[in-house]
């Protein structure tokens, strides 16, 4: 992301509540244009360091510049950012279009048919077109947060921030609204920072993602490396589901070589490896799907082992095998698509498994 | 519903019993008799004709409705400070405080009236007047006003303040564009229940009038005269009209206010 | 509250300050008093309670959920009119040729007027009970509303029929709200005065009474204030064994 100017700059970022530690130093930057989450259990911080750019939460110390000016003591009013709030906070003795307009009250130089004009390409924008004289209180849970987005964004902020925006909606909304919202950053062109505990939703919005534990970051990067190459078992286990065996490694002339219980020994490369420490007990992981069940009579170039299905659960689209490996105490969890002609197998059987070790990742 | 008939019958019984009074209130109001008894003997308007006529009740009136809209007035201002601190904020020993505040409602009248008679005679050697009633309905009054009010200031979701703020505005007209039009409702309703508590108190009142009685004293010390009592019970059938009527509108600001708010509706004062 | 007062009570007895209460244990008729104020407070509560739990019930499961309010507000009418008016008007309707009276004995059902319903204790209960009436019902009503319906069903799934239901999982879950309409009425009405003057007779004066005799009448403050306070003891030492031992009870279940 260094092509593009940073619109937000934290430096070392600390907040306390009397006792209590919720950033513990917080530096990071935040392109223009971006679409950035904060994704982490609640109780991270993510919240938190969201209020504070939009000047709701002082922080205890450190440094927030937002588009090149130190935000310190500058008022939630003064700062170019606007925000979705998680309750959405339509104002309920307003109309819609009232509430959409309620920021422009402010804005000079502007005739009354302008802020009209406004108001309505903002309702456009998000799909509510002729919805401006409707009681706000009467609209459903979807509607309001269209409301809330137009009434932010018809502001043109430099950020807009999202407090857990989806939270509220039902599963088939959250998803039409996901699809939705990207759509809407792509074409205002606006930083969105978007905070969230469903690691899918961060997943499939996001340019970048910081995941968050305990008021620090864990991993900063794009949903891709975030997913595939986690900087540690913590942040593995909070995106999708790791499979872990114990395993170390050995750095020799020829390469890497790793060894993982129920797997043995393969060679991998450098950046398959997490973290300096040293090369004995480590956690060696893997994810559902690069693992695969081979049926009668399939072949592969890959590695192969051997163990018994201990459980499975039949999605439709895909069924999700608990297999243990030949040696192994605990059962791995392996995705198969479902396809034609490739039999679901049932408790007890035996099975090879497959597996590549380019897609191992070691966390020393 | 389910079986309700036995049950439904007693609550219908119920509400007689609770009504009978205001029932039979207005009939001996226009009953043509200077004896307050069955049976009735004739219609008249001569009781409320000469309720026109009393100088010493008209000044009793004046002094209540002054200490009433006074007693509205200090008693509302103290709950909105009350219900947004303790709707907003959380500082030490919060439910103890609060617990202060709110009891006066559940001590024994007399023990407020006796109290306060001490502490403003005894000690501050103040001269009884109106104002030492206000005082005294004030303390009785803000535990309903907060009641109400803490109400109105929950249903507020604090996101709508920030949200203002958040979209340009200042505190100060933040609190003028949405908070006041939000809790409106709750503070009308708050004035108008402590008016009429003010209005129609007697208790304290005896112990704090000076020489000045307010209307229920007045109509205290008229029911030693037998052949006044129907003129009491014009002057009563006024007053139970006027504050049914006020009642009526404090619910109707109170359910304007839920539906402001999207809240549903979930019961009445108190 | 009590400290405040206590403190109160001192600083206008600036000499020795035991005296009223010597004169309280010397002179029977304070105690009497006393002991008939508990007694009238104890049985309007019960009478109260207990008229009160049936319409709390009543309008918390069987009203439509959308009349409910208006109920309320119906029930609390009443008690936001003149209090003094309400209360003389109980002497008409009790009275000798009074309403019911008048009534019974139109219907031929009595020759000659009951007279055990004014003047007495009897019409003082009669007369707070009715005065108290939301105060008792309010507090059950929101015990009631706050019962979840469907552990009233699975009562019945696992076996009770409705009357066991209500005893064994409504009653126990709405004491608190019981509990709190017996203080709300208990504590407030030892200290009514008006009542027992216009209805209550002779027999139906309360310690409420002598306080204010003693205070407006024969200029005995301080005396006064020595009773006042001693009501207060006894509601705050009743008031805290009935909490303590409906705690005991329900613990004990």
């Amino acid at each position: 992301m260094t092509d593009r100017n940073a619109i937000i700059d934290l430096r070392d970022v600390h907040k306390h509540y009397g006792e209590f530690h919720a950033l513990k130093g917080i530096s990071m930057e935040i392109a223009e244009g971006e679409f950035f989450s904060l994704l982490g259990p609640s109780g991270c911080g993510k919240t938190t360091l969201l209020r504070s750019i939009a000047g709701f939460e002082d922080i205890s110390s450190g440094a927030l510049m937002l588009d090149g000016a130190d935000m310190a003591g500058v008022p939630p009013n003064k700062r170019p950012t606007n925000m979705v709030f998680q309750s959405y906070a339509i104002f309920p003795h307003l109309t819609v279009g009232e509430n959409v307009a309620f920021g422009l009250r402010r804005k000079t130089g502007l005739s009354k048919s302008d802020k009209a004009r406004m108001v309505d390409e903002a309702l456009e924008m998000v799909g509510l077109v002729g919805y401006g004289a409707r009681a706000a209180h009467a609209l459903s849970g979807g509607q309001r947060q269209r409301v809330a987005l137009a009434r932010a964004l018809i502001l043109k902020p430099r950020v807009l921030l999202l407090d857990e925006p989806l939270s509220a909606l039902d599963k088939k909304l959250r998803e039409q609204m996901q699809s939705e919202l990207r759509r809407l950053q792509r074409q205002v062109g606006i930083t969105f920072i978007l905070v969230t505990h469903d690691q899918e939703e961060a997943l499939i919005m996001s340019d970048r993602i910081a995941v968050m534990f305990e008021g620090r970051i864990a991993q900063l990067a794009s949903p891709q490396d975030l997913y595939l190459r986690p900087k540690s078992r913590d942040v593995a286990e909070f995106i999708g589901v790791m499979n872990f065996f114990e395993g170390g490694f050995q750095t020799g002339a020829a390469g890497i070589e790793m060894t993982a219980q129920g797997l043995g020994a393969a060679r991998i490369t450098g950046d398959q490896i997490m973290g300096s420490g040293s090369g004995t007990s480590c956690a060696v992981g893997i994810r559902p799907e690069s693992l695969s069940i081979l049926f009668e009579g399939e072949t592969t170039s890959e590695r192969i082992a051997e163990g018994v299905v201990d459980d499975l659960a039949y999605y439709g689209d895909m069924t999700y095998y608990e297999v243990r490996l030949d040696g192994m105490d605990h059962p791995l969890t392996i995705s198969m698509k479902n396809r034609a002609g490739r039999p679901v197998l049932e408790r007890g059987v035996r099975t090879r498994v497959a597996w590549d070790p380019r897609s191992l990742v070691v966390f020393s | 519903m389910r079986r309700s008939g036995w049950l439904g019958l007693y609550a219908v019984a119920y509400l007689i019993f609770l009504y009978a009074p205001i029932i039979i209130l207005p009939l001996f109001a226009f009953n043509d008799s200077a004896v307050i008894a069955f049976p009735l003997s004739g219609f008249t308007l001569n009781w409320f004709r000469e309720l026109t006529g009393i100088e010493a009740m008209h000044a009793a009136l004046r002094n209540s409705l002054f200490i009433a809209v006074m007693t509205a007035l200090f008693s509302t201002l103290l709950g909105i400070a009350a219900a947004r601190a303790a709707t907003r904020y959380n500082f030490p020993l919060k439910a103890g405080i609060m617990g202060l505040i709110m009891l006066p409602l559940v001590l024994p009248e007399i023990i407020v009236a006796v109290s306060l008679l001490v502490v403003a005679v005894q000690i501050f050697g103040m001269p009884l007047s109106a104002w030492t009633v206000i005082a005294a309905h004030t303390l009785i009054c803000t535990p309903f006003c907060i009641a109400i009010l803490n109400t109105a200031f929950q249903n507020l979701d604090p996101a709508l303040e920030e949200a203002a703020v958040d979209l340009g505005e200042t505190p100060q007209s933040t609190f003028r564009l949405i908070t006041l039009p939000l809790v409106i409702p709750g503070i009308i309703s708050s004035l108008l229940i402590s008016f009429t508590i003010s209005l129609d108190e007697f208790i304290i009142a005896f112990f704090l009038t000076g020489n000045e009685p307010t209307l229920p004293v007045y109509i205290w010390g008229l029911f030693r005269f037998p052949a006044r009592i129907p003129v009491v019970m014009a002057l009563g059938t006024i007053l139970v009209a006027v504050s049914i009527i006020l009642l009526a509108i404090a619910e109707y600001y109170r359910r304007r206010g839920l539906a402001r708010a999207g809240q549903k509706d979930t019961g009445g004062f108190l | 509250m009590f400290s405040f007062w206590t403190q109160d009570f001192l600083s206008l007895d600036t000499t020795p300050t035991l005296n009223n209460y010597r004169e309280f244990l010397a002179e029977p008729l304070y105690q009497e008093l006393l002991r008939r104020s508990l007694i009238i407070a104890g049985s309007v509560t019960v009478v109260t309670v207990l008229l009160a739990f049936p319409i709390a019930y009543y309008v918390s499961f069987y009203v439509r959920p959308e009349r409910k309010s208006l109920w309320l507000f119906l029930i609390t009418i009443p008690f936001w009119t003149s209090y003094l008016i309400r209360v003389f008007l109980w002497r008409v309707i009790l009275g000798f040729d009074g309403v019911v009276n008048t009534a019974l004995m139109n219907l031929g059902l009595i020759n000659e007027p009951l007279t055990f319903i004014l003047y007495n204790p009897n019409a003082v209960v009669i007369t707070l009970a009715h005065a108290f009436a939301p105060f008792a019902i309010l507090p059950i009503f929101v015990a009631l509303e706050r019962i979840d319906r469907s552990l009233l069903e699975a009562s019945r799934d696992l076996g009770e029929n409705a009357f066991n239901t209500f005893r064994r999982v409504t009653l126990p879950l709405a004491m608190p709200g019981v509990v709190a309409s017996v203080l709300i009425v208990f504590i407030p009405t030892i200290g009514d005065y008006v009542t027992p003057r216009l209805v209550g007779g002779p027999e139906g004066l309360m310690i409420a009474n002598m306080i204010q005799t003693q205070f407006l009448r024969l200029n005995n403050a301080p005396l006064g204030a020595a009773l006042a306070v001693i009501a207060m003891l006894s509601v705050t030492l009743i008031s805290l064994a009935f909490i303590w031992l409906t705690r005991k009870y329900l613990r004990a279940r």
